[in-house]
């Protein structure tokens, strides 16, 4: 119930705005409905059936009368900012409405004096279709962004937090970083946080898109707006307000929304100069009928069919709309697109790179085999007095594995990076680290050769010990695979995609790895720093996508054409990658490619239709074949289908 | 060199965020402004220099509002 109640009190800026909009607009759609159906029951008696209940010159008044209202007080937004926008030189949409309403209205007037024919019912039923439309399609644009309105709604209102002995009910802006919560089964997680007691299963599929439950105990991580299941949770506030890793969601979101997709820049130039373009048109349409048939009234109406028939709207919306469906339907997969500029250069990419530690494999290396010269001991000993004062992982797996209470005291330490590392302890000089370190430092490690071949073949990473010149031991270590990166790597080789895997390990060990999930072919024994540079140098051949995991690989994520980052925990990099994947497994990598390819497939019919009506439409107001009220239906419909036809990739299964 | 997101009210059309598009372009030290007509925002990257006014008076001078600006 709690937890319900604390749901309802969510509400975000936007959606009041959203919300306030369709409200406006369908105030405005009864208004006007109110008046227009009058005339049009009067104009379709007359026009189609040739009934006239009254003589002319009364129903002209009625269309003066009834129309007044839907024109200038229900169109009156309309109205004024159409005409401010014709003073101003800042014409839109609202221009052309405004003056085709206006004139088609004084036509009326003019007509009870007998010098034209009248169109003051069709510009009652022009606004009358225009405002019909608006509602529709700001209907459409709503069901268009509730992905990214429900993410805004998600963040909890409030906390429980301990003071001193006391729970206290706060705001949750009120929770600072250090406070302890508690949260209650069925209840949302305020804030990211480290929990310090309790366990329970966590639901954090709002976050990551998988519909499975995380166990959590103390030290573990918790993130804020996630649901917790079963147990009470003692959790301490650890990220705030905008640091969180909900915000952090949000901002991408936000983010991507701001950006554009190249192919837009064609229909938005055109969208830029259209107006203007149209009221000229128009101008010209109305003397050019004149010159010709000499029938002013025949001119008015057909220059103000082609005042209302053009639609800047589908051009405009055509790519924004799909892309916000887009980028919505991925966020809830947490699929982040950062850049619509990727949505278009995935289509392009042929090559996909994938970092092995971490992205493919699990990213937690532990030892599998210790072979000994010495006394294992003694071995592991030396071996993690000196790997404990470096950060790599492979460095930890042997730290974890010795599970020291004392550690040898070293000095004159160095970290070789991407090799391995050494030092003194004592008066022994240590080195541990790849084959190609051994073949700098000149140290023989032919005896070993088949044994460090046998464990690579098996996947392995193998360090070699080594204390004063001579080998000690070998520690090999190994970095499972995760379960469903064979799955996602398949699928991609299915798509036609090459696969590549780049790794810091040696080519053995490396190649084992890559054809147990199926990769095509392997880049090994590359340093970090040298990444981006392998990345550029199979840009050469084809586009290519990078998947790393947004720490270490940034500078490679950066160089792709498209940088995949693959966030883990709670950490999403928000700075590296084109997309983000919230979730820490490969299948989002083929989620995201379906979902871009999907979009931009979305982006180009859109496009396609909007300038296919247009290109069709505007010839034939201009010839005249149009009605001015088929014109105004016609330029509604196209409106609408566009924000309808980008909804429609809800359907598609990613 | 900061980077201003506006909250915008008004617009109803295509052209209307190209209108404040042109409007913004054409103070003096902004660059790459982008209005999503959907998201009701406006992004434009900006000297130092200016201030929220400027970004204001751009988009009242297209006929719209700006109801909000931030700077990060």
């Amino acid at each position: 119930m709690e937890h319900n109640h604390i749901r309802q009190q969510t509400n975000s800026e936007n959606e009041i705005t959203e919300d306030s909009e369709i409200r406006d607009w369908f105030r405005k759609l009864i208004g006007v409905w109110v008046f227009a159906i009058p005339i049009f029951i009067l104009m379709i008696l007359q026009r189609l059936f040739g009934i006239n209940i009254f003589s002319e010159q009364v129903s002209v008044l009625l269309f003066l009368i009834f129309g007044f209202p839907v024109i200038f007080i229900f169109g009156f937004s309309t109205i004024r900012g159409g005409l401010r926008g014709l003073i101003t030189f800042y014409f839109n949409m609202d221009s052309l409405i405004a003056l085709g309403t206006i004139i088609a209205y004084i036509t009326g007037i003019l007509n009870l004096f007998d010098i034209l024919l009248d169109y003051s019912g069709v510009a009652s039923a022009i606004m009358a279709i225009f405002i019909t439309g608006k509602y529709i399609e700001a209907k459409a644009r709503g069901k268009a962004t509730q992905e990214i309105r429900k993410l805004l709604e998600l963040g909890a209102k409030k906390a429980r937090v301990l003071k001193g002995k006391k729970e206290i009910e706060i705001p949750i802006s009120e929770v600072s970083i250090g406070d302890i919560m508690i949260i209650k089964p069925g209840e949302k997680i305020p804030t990211d946080g480290i929990v310090v007691k309790g366990e329970s299963a966590v639901d954090e599929s709002m976050i990551s898109g998988e519909s499975k439950t995380d166990e959590k105990r103390a030290k573990s991580n918790v993130i804020g707006a996630t649901i917790n299941q079963d147990g009470i949770l003692y959790v301490r506030a650890t990220k705030i307000g905008k640091d969180t890793f909900l915000s952090h969601i949000i901002q991408l979101v936000e983010e991507a929304q701001g950006t554009k997709v190249p192919i837009q820049k064609m229909a938005d130039k055109v969208t830029s100069i259209f107006v203007p373009i149209i009221l000229v048109l128009s101008i010209l349409t109305f003397f050019g009928w004149m010159l010709i048939t000499k029938d002013i009234s025949a001119a008015v109406g057909t220059g103000i069919a082609v005042l209302v028939i053009a639609c800047p709207c589908s051009l405009g919306l055509a790519v924004p709309i799909a892309l916000t469906v887009g980028s919505g339907i991925g966020a809830k997969r947490g699929i982040l697109i950062r850049k619509g500029e990727a949505i278009q250069t995935m289509k392009e990419v042929r090559i996909i790179v994938f970092d092995k530690t971490g992205t493919i494999t699990k990213g937690k290396p532990e030892v599998t085999d210790i072979y000994s010269d010495v006394k294992e001991s003694y071995l592991l000993d030396i071996a993690a007095s000196l790997e404990k004062l470096s950060e790599h992982p492979l460095a930890r797996a042997i730290v974890d594995k010795a599970k020291l209470k004392k550690y040898r005291k070293v000095s004159e330490f160095k970290i070789l990076r991407g090799k391995g590392v050494e030092g003194l302890i004592g008066k022994n000089k240590i080195v541990i680290g790849n084959r190609t370190l051994m073949d700098e430092k000149n140290i023989p490690t032919k005896g070993f050769e088949p044994r460090i071949d046998g464990l690579e073949g098996e996947g392995k990473t193998v360090m070699i010990v080594t204390e004063n010149a001579e080998v000690i031991g070998l520690i090999a270590v190994a970095d499972d695979i995760k379960e469903d990166s064979v799955i996602a790597i398949n699928a991609l080789s299915r798509q036609g995609y090459k696969t590549l895997m780049i790794t810091g390990d040696n080519e053995k060990t490396a190649k084992t790895i890559a054809k147990r999930v199926g990769i095509d072919a392997v880049i090994a024994n590359v340093l970090p720093e040298d990444k981006a540079k392998k990345v550029e140098e199979l840009q050469k051949r084809a586009m290519v996508a990078f998947v790393g995991d947004g720490i270490n690989d940034a500078p490679a994520l950066k160089q792709s054409n498209v940088g995949i980052a693959m966030g883990s925990g709670t950490d999403i990099a928000i700075e590296a990658g084109d997309i983000v994947l919230a979730k820490g497994s490969l299948i989002g990598v083929v989620q995201a490619i379906n979902l871009s390819k999907g979009t931009l497939r979305k982006i180009k019919q859109n496009l396609f239709w909007a300038f296919a009506y247009n290109v069709v439409a505007i010839p034939l107001a201009v010839a005249g074949l149009l009605h001015p009220i088929i014109a105004e239906i016609a330029m509604a419909l196209s409106s609408i289908s566009v924000v309808t036809n980008a909804n429609l990739l809800r359907r598609k299964r990613i | 060199m900061k980077k201003a997101t506006l909250y915008i009210n008004g617009m109803h059309c295509a052209s209307c965020a190209s209108n404040i598009e042109r409007s913004i372009s054409k103070i003096p030290g902004t660059k790459n402004q982008r209005v999503n007509l959907i998201a009701k925002k406006g992004f434009v990257d900006c000297e130092d220099n200016i201030k929220e006014d400027d970004l204001k008076n751009a988009v009242k001078r297209a006929g719209y509002q700006a109801i909000k600006v931030e700077f990060s």
